[in-house]
């Protein structure tokens, strides 16, 4: 006990770390707003899973060893927080317990065989962690100094702790010092170390040195203890184990409703905006604070970028590199992008135009000299992503990268007119014709000629309409799922008509891509045509369709209840609308399209509608549900060339063919079209038929 | 560098045209800036932005050519002009080629680009008679213009035996292939600012002529009807047995289509 000592020392590193923190925050006050404060219940209960459940680390089945380890070390570390805060009380008096975990309740008792084994257990880890990264040395892990320093750090304080109640131990009863060390000793519950076998075993490495030896080892614990944790809270916010503070905050503040924060809805009418450059992202300032939370809390576990398409295909979008570039941008215009949000509040407050337009002279001299893309972030880096959410869905801490990703597309294609240009003949088409393939958009129907389908112009009054987007209408392969799907619909009598020539492409590409222009002018249309027909229930094949016109539409006044053919199918086979015999031979794999599945939790009815077509059960791709290896068409790539490192088509292909089936089924018609051009590219397209599920289901109809 | 770009409103040629009773069936159609003169747009805004050219735009007949001369505009350019007269309507590429004659003559200019074709008539003759007009030199099919001075440049075509360099002094007509450039497509900066500027419309009395200095009342050529290209039918698939096939398509050929 030395409350001097102790008063001082916690004077010092609360003092310095709240100084830090206080830093950060202020950092994060100074960026865009967002607003994440609705539906605790919800976010609680994220915080729960994510968090504290360590969802992500131990829910995974290939990486189930290494996620148990940080899951231990983590609550390993929560019970240890609860004794460092005896210990800090001890500092100032000796004997000092907290409310009921003292040596009169059972709680005191437990809580000290729990501390005691977790303990033990932390210790193991760390030294597994160590071995992990010195001798196995996964892929994906970057091994730094701060890496090794923080296990150190953590050894130490499982060793501090541990050591001390053995020198307790050894005084009290080795030593019989019984009167003047404290230590909890109950009629019913006996001994405290008859709770602790850990800190006993520990206690025999010491027992021989003597008396004042252990009395030694207890007082440097003590203060080793504590000043490796006070010196441990200091580290944190300097690097990647910031994580350990900003975590828990960084889950319970997550996007709710849509896996991440759906793309703004930019009012592009707003001269002031355009003025001022503040549409999308193209300064590092313009980041919300939540997406600067999320650079906060990367733990550089390097998840994301192990399965993130581009990167396992020699794309140089690495995203522990993007992160980092990003965080470290930020840091360093800390100042500048505090000083920058002080003068944008002066600026709105100040009603006089000459003054305000000084500030906002002062407010750009401010902006980092650095292009974000082009200097921090190459443009090739940020227009090879897909979109496809894998890295997301894997992030054990809940960090969104795409909608980072597609507002920075939105600042260079809307502020600086710089995206690639191999898009154009696509947005033309989209702007010219309502589809990217710039095809007569009187020739959208065209497909559907023979089929006795009804359009809405003839007759609204049908219960469904059936969406059927810019690949079913002009694509050829998925024209056949379009009719296949008719074919359905009709066989189950269901009332649906098509929108014809009156259907516009949803612009979803046009939206991934960051030309917010084009995807609200599509959007406008079709809204305005949808409401026109009073339309309520929409089905698509697309699943870009179905991402778009549910999540997407409702920004701007469209609200349907979209239903995806997969999820439709298996409903009418459920009520027995229509039969299906299971007659496909041969071993069948599915594909999971990530706008089914990552974005929309589309898993299960596939799969359900294909267990009834095939003859033996659907096999799983090595990569699939929500792990499921994208076909490289989302994000507008589709559009665009794919000339750096390898095809991911190709790398998909090859991955089904290693499964020796004879059908994959998709439920997507660019994965359609991506891994039939894949599996020709290996020449395995009469080997491996690649069909979408309303084909099978089609010809399977009894 | 003073450069005068023309450019004509066509019908969309992705849409299926339809005619009925000789005429096109407008039900449904829409109308876009002719590709070639998308191109030459582009080459002038390129010239505008390499070597600082003016660049101004000509659109003539039409009716409402806002939408077309708005996106050039947002695309770069910095004048336009639309020319449009009831005389007009029967206009041919010699009487376009007169109305830009009289364009050109009050303005001062030094290179027409045009547009080799427009994607409606594919006539491909308005910029070279406009240069008999104006006596001046032209070259056609062009794939590339470089500047060497204020006089004179270095022009690539597209020739029969492949790319003709030409060296070309100014004043000057030429007309631009496709392959040219790829025309940018206007971004919303562009169409916000272009929505606000001025386009001067004129009629051929506005312009210092008229309708019969231009020969409207007899144009040299007049499009006298449509006609629909006839739809092919789909072939017919047959199956089965590869002899009994072959003895069914030669029958056919000799009875049916009677070419055997
Ligand atoms: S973003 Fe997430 S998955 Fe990627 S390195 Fe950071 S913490 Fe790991
Ligand atoms: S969304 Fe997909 S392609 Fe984009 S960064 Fe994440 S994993 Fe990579």
């Amino acid at each position: 006990m030395n409350p001097i000592a102790m008063s001082l020392l916690l004077t010092v590193a609360l003092g310095v770390f709240g100084r830090t923190m206080a830093r950060k925050i202020q950092l994060l006050r100074a960026l865009a707003p967002a607003d994440r404060t609705n539906h605790l219940k919800q976010r609680l209960a994220n915080m729960f899973v994510f968090a504290i459940g360590q969802k992500r680390l131990i829910g995974r089945a290939r990486e189930r060893s290494s996620g148990i380890m940080h899951a231990l070390i983590f609550w390993g570390f929560c019970v240890l927080l609860i004794r460092s805060l005896t210990l800090y009380g001890q500092g100032f008096y000796e004997g000092f317990q907290l409310p009921w975990l003292g040596g009169g309740h059972l709680a005191g008792y437990l809580y000290l065989a729990v501390k005691d084994v977790m303990e033990g257990i932390v210790l193991l880890m760390v030294l597994y962690a160590v071995f992990r990264r010195a001798v196995l040395k996964p892929r994906r892990l970057h091994n730094t100094f701060e890496a090794y320093l923080v296990l150190a750090l953590i050894g130490i304080l499982m060793v501090s702790d541990l050591l001390l109640d053995g020198a307790r131990y050894n005084l009290v009863h080795l030593y019989h010092n019984a009167k003047t060390i404290p230590f909890f000793n109950h009629p019913r519950y006996g001994s405290e170390f008859l709770w602790t076998p850990v800190a006993v075993g520990a206690s025999a490495l010491i027992s021989g040195l003597g008396a004042s030896a252990n009395a030694a080892i207890l007082a440097t614990m003590f203060w080793l203890h504590i000043c490796t944790q006070l010196v441990f809270l200091n580290i944190l916010p300097l690097g990647k184990h910031f994580h350990v503070i900003t975590a828990l905050p960084n889950v319970f503040l997550k996007s709710l409703g849509y896996p991440h924060e759906k793309a703004q809805l930019l009012d592009l009418e707003d001269e002031a905006a355009w003025e001022d450059e503040s549409l999308g992202v193209n300064h590092i300032h313009q980041l919300n604070w939540k997406q600067g939370l999320d650079l906060y809390t990367c733990t550089e576990c390097g998840r994301c970028k192990e399965v993130c398409p581009t990167y396992t295909t020699d794309k140089p979008l690495n995203l522990y590199e993007f992160n980092d570039k990003l965080k470290h941008a930020l840091l360093a215009n800390a100042d500048n992008i505090i000083r920058r949000s002080g003068l944008a509040a002066a600026r709105a407050r100040c009603g006089d135009d000459e003054q305000a337009a000084g500030l906002a002279e002062q407010m750009s001299a401010l902006n980092s000299e650095k292009q974000l893309i082009g200097d921090i972030i190459a443009a090739d880096t940020l227009w090879a992503c897909t979109t496809c959410r894998a890295c997301e869905e894997v992030c054990p801490v809940t960090i969104e990268h795409v909608p980072r990703i597609i507002a920075m597309r939105q600042g260079q294609t809307l502020m600086a007119e710089a995206y690639p240009k191999e898009l154009n003949p696509a947005l033309k088409g989209l702007e010219r014709n309502g589809n990217p393939w710039g095809i007569g958009y009187d020739k959208r129907a065209d497909w559907a000629d023979g089929l006795g389908v009804q359009t809405m112009a003839a007759d609204a009054d049908v219960d469904y309409l059936f969406w059927v987007g810019c690949a079913g209408s002009f694509d050829d392969r998925a024209k056949k799922v379009s009719r296949s799907l008719v074919k359905i619909l009709q066989r189950a009598g269901v009332r649906f008509a098509i929108l014809g020539v009156e259907e516009k492409c949803t612009g979803d590409f046009a939206r991934r891509v960051g030309n917010e222009m084009l995807f609200q002018m599509a959007a406008q249309e079709n809204i305005a045509t949808l409401n026109r027909y009073k339309v309520k229930k929409i089905i698509t094949a697309c699943p870009h369709c179905l991402n778009t016109l549910r999540h997407e539409y409702p920004q701007m006044g469209g609200n349907y209840e979209v239903i995806h053919h997969s999820e439709f199918i298996a409903q009418l086979v459920k009520t027995g609308r229509i039969e299906l015999q299971p007659s496909l031979a041969g071993a069948l794999a599915y594909h999971d399209p990530c706008y089914l599945g990552r974005y929309n939790e589309i898993f299960e009815q596939p799969r359900s509608i294909l267990a009834s077509v095939c003859q033996d059960a659907p096999r799983e791709l090595p990569r699939h549900g929500r792990e499921s290896f994208c076909c490289g068409a989302g994000g507008g790539r589709m559009w665009m060339e794919e000339t750096i490192g390898k095809r991911i088509n190709l790398e998909r292909a090859e991955e089904i063919a290693g499964q020796n089936v004879a059908h994959v089924a998709v439920a997507c018609p660019f994965c359609l079209t991506m891994i039939e051009d894949g599996m020709k590219e290996l020449e395995k397209e009469e080997l491996i038929k690649t069909r979408d599920i309303a084909e099978l289901v089609a010809e399977s109809m009894a | 560098m003073k450069i005068l770009t023309t450019v004509k409103k066509v019908v969309d040629v992705e849409l299926n045209i339809h005619v009925k009773d000789g005429a096109i069936v407008e039900d449904g159609l829409q109308y876009v800036i002719n590709a070639w003169d998308e191109n030459g747009v582009e080459t002038a805004v390129q010239l505008k932005e390499d070597s600082g050219a003016e660049t101004t735009l000509v659109s003539i007949g039409g009716g409402d050519n806002t939408d077309v001369i708005r996106r050039c505009y947002a695309m770069g350019i910095e004048s336009g002009m639309h020319i449009d007269d009831p005389a007009l309507e029967k206009a041919d590429a010699f009487i376009y080629a007169r109305v830009l004659q009289k364009v050109f003559e009050a303005g001062d200019y030094d290179l027409v680009i045009t547009g080799k074709q427009a994607q409606d008539t594919d006539n491909g003759q308005t910029g070279i008679i406009l240069a008999e007009y104006l006596g001046l030199p032209c070259v056609s099919n062009v794939i590339g213009i470089e500047v060497l001075d204020d006089k004179h440049l270095k022009v690539s075509r597209s020739g029969d035996a492949g790319t003709e360099i030409v060296a070309l002094e100014l004043p000057a007509v030429v007309t631009v292939d496709v392959s040219i450039n790829e025309p940018r497509l206007p971004q919303m900066r562009g169409l916000m600012m272009a929505k606000k500027k001025a386009i001067e419309k004129m009629d051929l009395t506005a312009l210092g002529t008229s309708a019969d200095e231009i020969g409207c009342a007899a144009p040299k050529s007049e499009i006298v009807a449509f006609m629909a290209t006839e739809k092919r039918s789909g072939g017919r698939k047959f199956e089965g047995d590869a002899a009994e096939i072959t003895a069914r398509v030669v029958d056919l050929l000799a009875n049916e289509a009677k070419v055997l």
